[in-house]
């Protein structure tokens, strides 16, 4: 029985495979490298293990969690992208339709406990805690599974049908209508814009976690505000970078045929970027100073990351705006 | 079977709580070129979005070969050939997988001989191998044209299929599409600005406006219209009343 879904994805892995020239090689060497380190870590790891252990029902209702809000998220994602996709009009009997989207929408997790038995294994050979990990192994596993059929029990939200980029996406309404004033304005805030366009809440909040997770135990709640808010900068800033290079190199392209001085157009990218480097490193020295580090010291590390910034996005502004040579 | 290749009747759809279609009633016989005018935004995609299952209407019905879509999707669309838009073909695929993964789907032995002819014609061959992501936006074109085809559809839909052809291979595909309407005895449902195809191969034409059939040119207006050799723009203008 025909299996469109399931043949495009096939053929995609395996034209991928044979693009990237990544074998199974490289599995196994992450395995052999992981299996090394458990080994030579076995005395650290063992009361780590027991600690797990002591604390399956915790293990487990993570496991599930994570594995729930994953299958109903890509349960939605899966069936709005199908819907677009090039083969929304190819015809699937309706059985073979909803073993594919089982296969799609549980992928994740599905690979998930590959990689928790795979762990696992490797676990049980390099530290000879078998019963520790046989039942971390089941806590994790049970937990992904349970997810996985929790993951299907909630309610699908309602599709969102709205093609993106379309005229029917609900846009801001605009009262009365502005004259339209010649202004490079918009150049600088397109990079500002892009930052916070990536910098989502649902981001920052995966973003947060390893930050959180990296904290030792006993850390006060003030502090790690404080921690945050200093990664929340430092991530603005990188953000920022990242964005200039990729707007400067989108701007250069279209704004070449035009007969705009290359002077104006730096001008307009810099003005507002440099305001905001200056801000985020102003908060920068505050949130220092709240973290008890001498204002002295905190002027100076605020006082380079405004430097190394501008100089940073600079750089990444006059080497993407660079006039190119036809290849 | 009876001779009407698509029957859609009283449809309505739209996106959220915007209402796109309404009351859009159409009926396409065997061997007819439908040809869908309307200005940008005037719903003809969603039109066609509609009648290929990939929007899901909010009333109406749609029977493709006889077959309701929305209760029996696998027979209609056995019986559908769709063009999609070229930016949604899978980039890591190859054009010959492409058109294998439609013919598995729509259960063939193998790719037509006529369809590896048109193929030829329009100088697609030597890009079979290549990467989809790798094509231009006129071979991808092309290849989205040539996987509606994949199968002997009874209905093929097209979506602005000849924009980003060059015109050698834009007419190659009109005669190609008329010859085979006549010999298959489907229908082609085109979505299009071009009115050269509503003067020189359509059947039937109509015109959308804000979601609407604004007018309806049946083959005997058409045939009267070409026989007069009135042009057909000043039709156009004078149907949705821009004289």
């Amino acid at each position: 029985m025909p299996a469109p879904r399931l043949q495009t994805a096939k053929l995609m892995r395996r034209n991928r495979r044979d693009r990237a020239r990544v074998g199974g090689a490289l599995v196994v060497l992450i395995c052999i490298a992981l299996g090394a380190m458990f080994f030579l870590e076995r005395d650290a790891i063992a009361p780590a293990l027991d600690a797990l252990r002591r604390h399956g029902y915790v293990c487990l209702g993570a496991a599930a969690a994570f594995s729930a809000i994953l299958v109903a998220r890509r349960r939605a994602l899966e069936r709005v992208q199908f819907m677009r996709s090039w083969l929304a009009a190819v015809p699937v009997r309706s059985a073979t339709a909803r073993f594919e989207g089982l296969l799609f929408e549980t992928l994740p997790a599905s690979a998930a406990l590959v990689v928790i038995t795979l762990l696992a294994l490797i676990a049980a050979v390099a530290t000879s805690q078998l019963g520790a990990v046989v039942a971390l192994w089941a806590d994790f596993s049970g937990g992904v599974v349970l997810g996985i059929i929790i993951g299907y029990l909630i309610p699908a939200p309602k599709p969102v049908d709205l093609p993106p980029g379309s005229r029917y996406v609900p846009h801001r309404q605009v009262r009365k209508s502005t004259p339209i004033r010649p202004s490079l304005k918009a150049l600088g805030q397109w990079p500002i814009r892009q930052m916070f366009a990536w910098a989502q809440p649902k981001a920052v909040a995966r973003a947060s976690i390893p930050i959180l997770v990296m904290m030792p135990v006993g850390t006060m709640a003030d502090t790690a505000m404080v921690v945050i808010a200093l990664f929340a900068v430092v991530g603005a800033l990188l953000l920022l970078w990242s964005a200039a290079q990729e707007q400067c190199r989108l701007a250069a392209r279209w704004l070449a045929p035009l007969p705009v001085r290359a002077s104006a157009v730096v001008r307009a990218f810099l003005l507002p970027a440099y305001a905001f480097i200056a801000g985020a490193s102003a908060a920068e020295a505050l949130l220092l100073v709240v973290f008890d580090v001498s204002y002295r010291g905190a002027l100076m590390v605020g006082a380079s990351t405004a430097v190394v910034g501008c100089l940073l996005f600079g750089g990444a502004l006059l080497w993407n705006a660079r006039p190119r040579r036809m290849q | 079977m009876s001779g009407i290749i698509l029957e859609i009747r009283e449809l309505r759809a739209g996106y959220g709580r915007r209402t796109v279609l309404e009351n859009i009633s159409i009926s396409l016989a065997a061997g007819e070129w439908f040809v869908l005018l309307g200005p940008n935004g005037c719903g003809k995609s969603t039109l066609l979005d509609c009648v290929v299952g990939r929007l899901r209407p909010s009333g109406g019905e749609i029977h493709i070969g006889g077959f309701p879509l929305l209760q029996d999707p696998y027979e209609a669309k056995l019986r559908l050939g769709y063009g999609c838009a070229p930016d949604v073909l899978p980039a890591l695929l190859t054009a010959r997988q492409c058109l294998e993964v439609h013919a598995a789907a729509k259960e063939q032995v193998g790719i037509g001989a006529d369809l590896l002819a048109l193929a030829e014609e329009l100088r697609f061959t030597p890009y079979l191998e290549s990467f989809v992501d790798t094509l231009s936006l006129g071979t991808r074109q092309k290849l989205a044209v040539l996987l509606a085809l994949v199968g002997d559809p009874l209905l093929i839909v097209l979506d602005e299929a000849f924009n980003g052809l060059d015109p050698a291979s834009a007419l190659i595909l009109k005669r190609h599409l008329r010859a085979r309407t006549e010999r298959r005895g489907g229908a082609i449902l085109l979505a299009t600005h071009s009115l050269d195809i509503v003067e020189h191969y359509a059947d039937c034409a109509a015109v959308l406006i804000d979601g609407k059939l604004k007018h309806v040119w049946p083959k005997a207006e058409l045939q009267r219209l070409r026989a007069n050799q009135t042009d057909f723009e000043t039709a156009l203008a004078a149907a949705i009343g821009e004289t």
